[in-house]
């Protein structure tokens, strides 16, 4: 496998990433991140033919709690953190009309 | 705790609190605890070393931060770490890099840098870190104290800010096997709030801590004794075999040769995991908004992530992000998680022939600040850790020797492996050592 990145690659990975990087941060990406890949690519030596694959350690199900009412917190509590609020609301730029 | 401020010439603290616990009936009362800045606190900030949540005040506390102060210790603040926890070296911190109190020109390690310092120049009993890939066990190693990962899942991890879900694991730094037994063992078991940790009640660890195993079987993997190592490590990891083999242990050879590609099952699953948690620092609910007008959502996320994290989280969101794209998922991140498997099943065949596997905790001592500018050397002092969390066993590090460089003695960190949930034994084996041994007794010139 090729595991060099073009910068058009480091550009779209940057965009889903939501970062805004400027030209000589994308090349800088570009290079740090092929050398990484370069060294990822020992996976494919790996046998991994048949092997199911492990997201998790504990292999753990679902697990479901009772649904009671427990202990929130208070609208205040989680508005205090925000940059910026409106009445009791977080307050964001539109949402309609970009490219987003 | 004035003297904590005074005392720190490493920047191990973010946070010194001046507090007393009026819980003084707990086994823990009188204990001085520092906690790793990614763990949230209602007291202070909790900044995980980013300016994206500088000044953030956590409205709850961590379970083991409620369980801590229920059994009466004394919290004495916050400690610097690698931004998110992504990193070796503590370099990575928007708050400066934390200094190694055995030489001050070297790292402590990292990610819990801060932690480990603030432990061996003795400014706290004990400290509090997280370890996905050996954030614990490397700095400990790197300043001569003692540091523990339990198995995933024996510690909630509520209020641990999220790094790679299913590798990160809470533990402790200390000077004695001792404390770090109890410290666990009073924050471990069952917690609602946390799906991953284990039903069971908290396990005894102390109980038996002081009793000797017969019939020990220590594993050693020929891929842990290699020439990449050290000399002195070697050297020093080679005298530690000898003292258990006084000590009546028998030493079986094991082979695990996935060892090797442990770094690069991590450099997927890690980011990718983090990719996808770092996705929550948007700049509209918690953490930094820029100030610049933006004309639309997509561009406020964009410039309040790019001027909130730093150069190492970057990369990593960027490196998960790509692993996880369409069209990479398969080659990368389900190959490596195949991978995990055969880890595990690894490990699982290494502990039918012994009791712990034992190593080296890193390939050398602590390097110059600056000295692994490139990310991939950076990546490489976790070859000997990483696998220990992608499988969720559990690992500790203490300390076994000294390397002699420029008149001024740098620690040693011997790693030992135990299997799942076979903490009480992994701790007895480390017990063991510090019996016959007075490498944990040494400080620091600074500490007097």
């Amino acid at each position: 496998m090729n595991t060099s990145l073009t910068t058009d690659q480091v550009r779209h990975v940057a965009k889903l990433s939501r970062l805004a990087l400027t030209d000589a941060e994308i090349e800088q990406a570009k290079e740090d991140l092929s050398t990484i890949f370069d060294h990822i690519s020992r996976l494919n030596d790996v046998e991994t033919e048949g092997v199911d694959p492990l997201d998790h350690p504990t292999e753990l199900q679902n697990r479901n709690r009772d649904d009671s009412v427990g202990d929130a917190l208070s609208q205040q509590q989680v508005l205090a953190n925000a940059p910026a609020i409106k009445d009791v609301f977080f307050d964001v730029p539109k949402v309609l009309g970009g490219d987003a | 705790m004035s003297t904590i401020k005074d005392n720190d010439q490493y920047n191990a603290f973010r946070e010194v609190w001046d507090t007393t616990n009026e819980n003084s009936n707990g086994r823990l009362q009188g204990m001085t605890v520092a906690v790793k800045d990614n763990i949230v606190t209602k007291s202070g900030t909790t900044t995980c070393g980013s300016k994206m949540l500088d000044g953030y005040k956590s409205p709850f506390n961590a379970t083991v931060i409620e369980r801590l102060q229920d059994a009466g210790a004394t919290l004495v603040g916050k400690t610097n770490c690698d931004e998110f926890a992504m990193g070796s070296s503590t370099e990575h911190c928007a708050w400066g890099p934390v200094l190694n109190p055995w030489d001050v020109t070297r790292v402590p390690g990292g990610s819990s840098g801060g932690s480990a310092a603030a432990v061996a120049a003795r400014l706290c009993q004990v400290a509090l870190g997280s370890d996905t890939g050996g954030s614990i066990r490397q700095p400990a190693a790197l300043c001569g104290i003692v540091g523990y990962k339990p198995t995933y899942g024996l510690v909630s991890r509520y209020g641990l800010v999220a790094f790679a879900s299913s590798l990160d694991q809470i533990g402790t730094f200390s000077i004695t096997v001792e404390d770090s037994a109890t410290i666990i063992e009073t924050i471990a078991g069952f917690d609602e709030l946390d799906s991953t940790c284990r039903e069971d009640s908290a396990p005894d660890l102390t109980k038996h801590l002081h009793h000797a195993i017969d019939g020990l079987r220590i594993g050693i993997p020929s891929q842990y004794m290699g020439n990449k190592n050290n000399a002195d490590v070697n050297a020093s990891v080679a005298a530690a075999i000898e003292t258990y083999k006084e000590l009546g242990a028998t030493i079986v050879e094991i082979e695990l040769p996935l060892t090797d590609v442990g770094i690069s099952t991590y450099y997927v699953l890690a980011p990718a995991e983090c990719s996808s948690n770092l996705a929550r620092y948007d700049g509209i609910r918690y953490g930094h908004r820029t100030d610049k007008p933006c004309k639309d959502l997509f561009e406020l996320y964009s410039e309040s992530r790019t001027e909130g994290f730093g150069s190492e989280v970057k990369r990593r969101i960027m490196l998960g992000t790509y692993v996880l794209s369409s069209g990479y998922y398969d080659a990368y991140y389900n190959n490596a998680l195949k991978t995990r498997r055969l880890i595990c099943r690894e490990y699982e065949a290494a502990f039918k022939q012994c009791d712990v596997i034992l190593g080296p905790t890193t390939p050398a001592p602590a390097f110059k600040l600056g000295e692994k500018a490139d990310p991939l050397s950076m990546y490489m002092c976790d070859v000997y850790t990483a696998n220990t969390n992608i499988a969720g066993i559990c690992g500790i590090s203490i300390p076994c020797g000294f390397s002699e460089v420029d008149c001024k003695s740098l620690p040693i960190g011997l790693h030992l492996q135990g299997s799942w949930y076979e903490d009480a034994k992994l701790l007895r084996v480390a017990q063991m050592f510090q019996d016959a041994t007075d490498f944990h007794t040494k400080t620091p010139e600074c500490v007097t």
